[in-house]
C-alpha cells in the first residue's frame, strides 16, 4: 500500500494545476451555435458577432480589469449536440453562454445552465423557453405568440384572406409558432383550412403541396426555417398553386431568396426589422465593423439580437462590478432601455425581452426587401 | 384523381433519382459482396463538384445545352475517378479480409468524403443557379410537370435501359456477370477481375454523379451531409428490389419514391420514413432476397 500516498500526491498536484489553470485572469464567454450544418450561416454570424464584441472590449482593456476569452461549441442545431455543448461550456467555467440559434437546441441546454448558475441569452422565440422562469435565461428576441398575433391581424384584417393553410416542421420553435398562428387566425375570425407539417431537410415537399393544391387556399403561412421555406415557395409555384406565401421570422435569410429563385418575388416575410432597416446608429456602426472584419455582413438580424444579449450581460457585470451570475441576473431583470443594436433592451422578470415591433416585407424581383406595413 | 396522378409523378421523379443511386450500391454488392456505404457521399460530392465546374467554366452564368452537357460529362468523369480511387485505397487492400473490415472501411471512407466536402466547400448550404434548365412547366390535364422533372425521368430511364443492355448484351457485360457469380472461375477463364471491378466503380459512380447533379438542379440547395439521406434511401431501395440485382435496384427505387410520395400525401410526411422501413421489414420477412431477388439467379 506504499503506492497510495504517491497516487494521492500526484492527484493533489494535478488538482492544483487544474485550478491554477482555470483561475487565470480571463473571463470566459461561451457561444453555443450551429456553426456547421443546415443553419451554418446563422451560427457563424452569431459566433463572429460575439468574437467581434469581445475583441473590441479586450482592446479597450477588458471587463473589470480582466481580459475575455470566447469558447465556442457547435451544436449543429440539434438537441442532442446541444446537451453535450452545455456540459462542455459549463465545464469550461464560462460566465454566460450566447445562443443557440434554434429554440430546440436552446431548450435542450437550458436546464444544464440553470443548474450550474451559468447565464444564457438566446434568440429562440418558442414560448416554452421562458415557461420555467429560470433566472439564468434571457431571451434577446421576442415570443412566437407576439409574432403570431401580429401576423394573424395582417392576414385576416388587412389582407382579408378567407382560407389559410398553416405549415410547420417538427421543431419546437416551428410547432409553437404554427399553433400560435392558427389560434390567432381563428380568434381574428379567419379560417385555417389545413394545418400540416413537413419534415425539415427532406427537400421534396411536393407531396404535401399537392394535397394543399386541392384545397385552393388564398394564403400559405409557413412557420419554419429558410432552408425549407425557399424550397416550398419554389415547389409551390412549380405545382401552380396560386396562393400567396407568407413566411415566419426564420425565413428571413439571404438563402431563402437564392433557394426560391424566381419564385421569391412577391413572397411576404414577417420579422423583427432586418439589419439593414435598423434605424439605430449602434446598428450601423456594428454592421460596418463586422463587414470590415469578416468581409460580409451578418446573415440576418439574429446575430445582432444575440450580440444585444451579450452586451446587456457585459453591461450588467460592469455596473454591478460583479462576476456573480445571480447579481448580474438581478440587475438584468430590472434593466430598462439599454441602448442595443436592435433597439432598446429591457427584460421582464421571467427573462422575456420587452417591446418588440415587427415589420412585413415583400421580396422584390431583385431579391431585395420592401417594407409594406404601415 | 388529378391529385393522385400528381403524387405519382412526384413519386416517380424522386424514385428515379433513388434508382440511379441504388444502382451504384447494387452493382458493387453484386460483384464484391461489399456494401459501399461511401456511395451516398459520392453523390453529395458530385453535386458540389458539378456546381464548381459550372461556375468555373461558365463564369458569366450563361446556359445552353452545351453548357449542361459539359457539366454532366465533366462531373461524371471526376466522380468516376474518385470512385476508382476509393476502390483502390479503401477496398482493394481489404479484399481478402473479413467482410466486416471492408464495411467499416466503407463507413470510414464515407466520413472522409463528407468531411472533405465540408473542408473544401465549407459547412454552409450551397445553392445551384436556377437557370441551368429552362423553367418551363407543362400541363397534362390537371397534372403539372416541370422541364427538370421531365429531364430526370427521361435521362434516368435512358441510362437504366442502356445499363441493362450493356450488362446483358455485351461481352464486357457477360464478363461482369461472370465475376459476380464466381471470381476465381472468372479469373481462370482469363477475365481480368481488377479491371472488371474498376469498370463497376466507374459506372456506379458515374450514375451516382448524374443523380447528384439532378438533385442539385431539382432541389437547388445542397449541403455537405446530404449524402447520408440519399444514400440510406437508395440502399433501402436496393435491398427492397433485391441487392445485387440491376432491374431490382431500378424497381426498388421507383417503388420507394412512389411509396414515399403517397404516404406523405395521404397520411403524413412524418410517417414516410417509418413506413419506408416497415416496407423494408415486410419485404425482408416474405422475400429475404428482395422482390426481384429470386427470379434472377445470377447477381450482378
Amino acid at each position: 500500500m506504499r503506492i497510495l500516498p504517491r497516487v494521492a500526491a500526484s492527484v493533489a498536484v494535478c488538482a492544483l494545476l487544474v485550478t491554477a489553470g482555470s483561475a487565470a485572469d480571463v473571463i470566459k464567454i461561451g457561444v453555443q451555435a450551429p456553426i456547421t450544418g443546415k443553419y451554418a450561416n446563422e451560427g457563424q454570424s452569431i459566433d463572429n458577432g460575439v468574437r467581434l464584441v469581445i475583441d473590441q472590449l479586450n482592446a479597450k482593456g477588458g471587463l473589470l480589469g480582466k481580459q475575455l476569452e470566447v469558447v465556442s461549441c457547435d451544436d449543429e442545431g440539434k438537441a442532442q449536440k446541444a446537451a453535450i455543448c452545455a456540459r462542455k461550456l459549463v465545464n469550461e467555467g464560462v460566465l454566460a453562454v450566447i445562443g443557440s440559434y434554434t429554440s430546440g437546441a436552446t431548450e435542450a441546454a437550458q436546464t444544464t445552465y440553470f443548474r450550474n448558475k451559468t447565464l444564457q441569452t438566446s434568440d429562440g422565440t418558442s414560448g416554452s423557453l421562458t415557461k420555467q422562469k429560470y433566472w439564468t435565461f434571457f431571451r434577446n428576441s421576442f415570443r412566437n405568440s407576439d409574432q403570431a398575433a401580429f401576423t394573424a391581424t395582417y392576414l385576416v384584417k388587412e389582407k382579408g384572406y378567407k382560407n389559410i393553410v398553416v405549415i410547420s416542421d417538427y421543431s419546437g420553435y416551428s410547432v409553437d409558432l404554427a399553433d400560435s398562428a392558427a389560434k390567432s387566425i381563428k380568434s381574428e375570425g379567419g379560417n385555417v383550412i389545413y394545418q400540416g407539417k413537413i419534415k425539415s431537410g427532406t427537400q421534396n415537399f411536393t407531396a404535401v403541396l399537392t394535397k394543399i393544391k386541392s384545397m385552393n387556399p388564398d394564403a400559405i403561412y409557413f412557420a419554419g426555417y429558410y432552408t425549407d421555406g425557399g424550397l416550398i415557395r419554389a415547389q409551390q409555384q412549380q405545382l401552380g398553386i396560386k396562393a400567396d406565401f407568407i413566411g415566419g421570422d426564420a425565413n428571413d435569410n439571404p438563402d431563402f431568396v437564392k433557394l426560391a429563385g424566381k419564385s421569391a418575388e412577391g413572397t411576404i416575410l414577417v420579422n423583427f426589422p432586418t439589419a439593414e432597416f435598423l434605424p439605430y446608429d449602434a446598428a450601423k456602426i456594428f454592421i460596418k465593423d463586422y463587414t470590415a472584419k469578416y468581409g460580409k455582413a451578418p446573415s440576418s438580424v439574429w446575430a445582432l439580437m444575440n450580440v444585444d444579449g451579450l452586451n446587456a450581460i457585459l453591461h450588467a457585470a460592469k455596473e454591478t462590478k460583479s462576476l456573480d451570475t445571480k447579481t448580474i441576473s438581478n440587475y438584468l431583470h430590472t434593466l430598462r432601455d439599454f441602448p442595443g443594436i436592435t433597439g432598446p433592451v429591457s427584460f421582464r422578470e421571467d427573462g422575456e425581452r420587452i417591446n418588440t415591433k415587427f415589420n412585413i416585407y415583400e421580396i422584390q424581383a431583385n431579391g431585395k426587401y420592401k417594407i409594406i406595413n404601415k | 384523381m388529378d391529385i393522385f396522378l400528381q403524387q405519382i409523378v412526384n413519386g416517380l421523379t424522386i424514385g428515379s433519382l433513388y434508382a440511379l443511386v441504388a444502382l451504384g450500391y447494387t452493382m458493387v454488392y453484386g460483384v464484391m459482396k461489399l456494401i459501399n456505404f461511401a456511395h451516398g457521399d459520392l453523390v453529395a460530392l458530385s453535386a458540389f463538384a458539378g456546381l464548381t465546374i459550372y461556375t468555373s467554366i461558365f463564369a458569366d452564368g450563361g446556359t445552353s445545352i452545351v453548357a449542361v452537357i459539359t457539366v454532366f460529362m465533366f462531373t461524371a468523369a471526376v466522380i468516376a475517378v474518385v470512385g476508382v480511387l476509393l476502390e483502390r485505397l479503401a477496398y482493394r487492400p481489404l479484399r481478402t479480409a473479413p467482410r466486416l473490415s471492408a464495411v467499416v472501411s466503407a463507413l470510414g471512407a464515407g466520413l472522409v468524403i463528407q468531411n472533405a466536402i465540408m473542408l473544401i466547400w465549407g459547412p454552409n448550404m450551397k445553392i445551384f443557379p436556377s437557370h441551368l434548365f429552362p423553367s418551363d412547366i407543362y400541363h397534362f390535364g390537371g397534372i403539372v410537370i416541370t422541364f427538370t422533372q421531365l429531364m430526370i425521368l427521361i435521362f434516368s430511364s435512358v441510362l437504366m435501359i442502356a445499363l441493362y443492355l450493356f450488362i446483358n448484351k455485351t461481352k464486357m457485360g457477360t464478363a461482369i456477370r461472370a465475376v459476380a457469380i464466381d471470381q476465381d472461375a472468372a479469373k481462370l477463364m482469363g477475365i481480368n477481375v481488377n479491371k472488371i471491378i474498376m469498370i463497376i466503380f466507374i459506372i456506379g459512380s458515374g450514375l451516382g454523379a448524374v443523380a447528384g447533379l439532378f438533385i442539385g438542379i431539382y432541389y437547388r440547395g445542397i449541403t455537405f451531409d446530404m449524402g447520408w439521406m440519399y444514400g440510406l434511401n437508395a440502399f433501402v431501395a436496393a435491398i427492397i428490389g433485391g441487392i445485387g440485382n440491376i432491374p431490382g435496384a431500378m424497381f426498388g427505387g421507383l417503388i420507394l419514391g412512389l411509396f414515399n410520395a403517397l404516404i406523405s400525401g395521404y397520411i403524413s410526411s412524418a410517417w414516410a420514413e417509418t413506413f419506408t422501413f416497415m416496407l423494408l421489414i415486410v419485404v425482408l420477412i416474405f422475400r429475404p432476397t428482395g422482390i426481384l431477388g429470386e427470379k434472377v439467379a445470377e447477381k450482378v
